[in-house]
């Protein structure tokens, strides 16, 4: 039995949901922000995740981080040695889609490790007239970046703890096949 | 005169006595059996520490620390009878070394502890290992009822 302690950056453009969908998952789908309220700098949200057909559990420490370039500079000290990483952009805003680069490339700056599992998120599909982002397109964009692909409504609530769940089991996965990488060569 | 010998060992009085990470299978008595083969893993966010406390107050000339993918680590002292006012006495950032175990030597002439903090601040992956402390010193005899 061992609990795993995972720092996860949330991170994409403002609005696009980042905070609703943490706030969804902390309390299981109890409490949706209809109202937008700017996160300023980072908010930490923690929830065990608890890892099927084991004993073990991953708590994750979660970094939900504002879109806005004015905190960027202090989000990036907070950053430091992150563990897991969850991408969320707009379905409906094609300009938060294409800042998934950016932000992926900055998240990454911030590690040295060889792996650092990561999802994208495609949320507010409940906006379906309005949305700009083919799934098809952002599948190729994930795949090319070693991402895991899901979408989301956080209104809908639809689909909302899946991401979190997956970054969770990758990151007990990692730790597992180190265990065992490391029992290889002693 | 006494001889030295390898203090850190949990058959001379040695314990651990705090971890920050605890995965039963691989927990932080292994770290002072003596055996390089069984280690103590960190499970997840940085920094991570240990702190390992001697039956009585100890003198150390030199210490060794067995470890993998550990990047930068600090060591601190305390002569109290209990594990706090510690102060630092070494850091080092170390090389990478994949495939195989990191084997550091620290000197430290002089130094006499009752508890060293190892201080495990960055990492060259998401999970590292400590293996084996070894502590050339001996025992200052004062207190000793073993
Ligand atoms: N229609 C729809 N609206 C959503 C959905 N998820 C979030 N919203 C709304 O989008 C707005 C912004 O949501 P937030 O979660 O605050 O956005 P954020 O990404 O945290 O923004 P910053 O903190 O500024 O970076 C809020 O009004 C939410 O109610 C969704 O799935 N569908
Ligand atoms: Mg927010």
């Amino acid at each position: 039995m061992v609990k795993l302690t995972a720092k996860c950056i949330l991170a994409g453009d403002a609005t696009v949901g980042k905070s609703t969908l943490a706030q969804l998952f902390r309390s299981d789908g109890a409490h949706f922000q209809k109202n937008y309220a700017m996160t300023v700098g980072v908010d930490i949200i923690m929830k065990t995740v608890h890892i099927p057909e084991t004993n073990d559990s991953v708590e994750l420490l979660i970094y939900d981080s504002s879109g806005k370039e004015i905190f960027y500079e202090i989000m990036e000290k907070l950053w430091e040695q992150p563990s897991i990483l969850c991408l969320v952009y707009d379905v409906s805003n094609e300009q938060s889609f294409n800042s998934c680069a950016k932000w992926l490339q900055r998240v990454r700056a911030r590690t040295l490790c060889s792996q650092l599992p990561g999802v994208l998120v495609g949320n507010k599909t409940d906006l379906v007239g309005r949305r700009t982002v083919e799934q098809k397109q952002a599948q190729e964009w994930a795949a090319q970046n070693e991402l895991e692909y899901f979408e989301t409504s956080a209104k809908e609530m639809e689909n909302f703890e899946v991401p979190f769940r997956t970054l969770a089991k990758s990151f007990h996965r990692l730790y597992q096949e180190r265990v065992e990488a490391i029992q290889s060569f002693v | 005169m006494t001889k030295l010998s390898d203090v850190c060992l949990s058959s001379c009085g040695a314990t651990v006595v705090l971890a920050t990470s605890c995965d039963e299978r691989y927990p932080p008595e292994n770290i002072l059996d003596g055996k390089s083969e069984t280690f103590w893993t960190t499970t997840g966010i940085f920094p991570q520490e240990f702190i390992i406390g001697f039956s009585g107050p100890a003198k150390i000339n030199k210490l060794t620390v067995q470890s993998y993918l550990v990047r930068n680590l600090k060591i601190e002292k305390s002569i109290s009878k209990d594990p706090v006012n510690f102060e630092k006495c070494a850091e080092k950032e170390l090389e990478n070394s994949e495939g195989q175990l990191q084997t550091e030597e620290f000197m430290l002439p002089g130094c006499q502890a009752t508890y060293l903090r190892f201080i495990i601040e960055s990492s060259f992956d998401q999970f590292v290992s400590i293996h084996r402390v070894m502590a050339d010193g001996n025992m200052d005899n004062i207190s000793s009822t073993a």
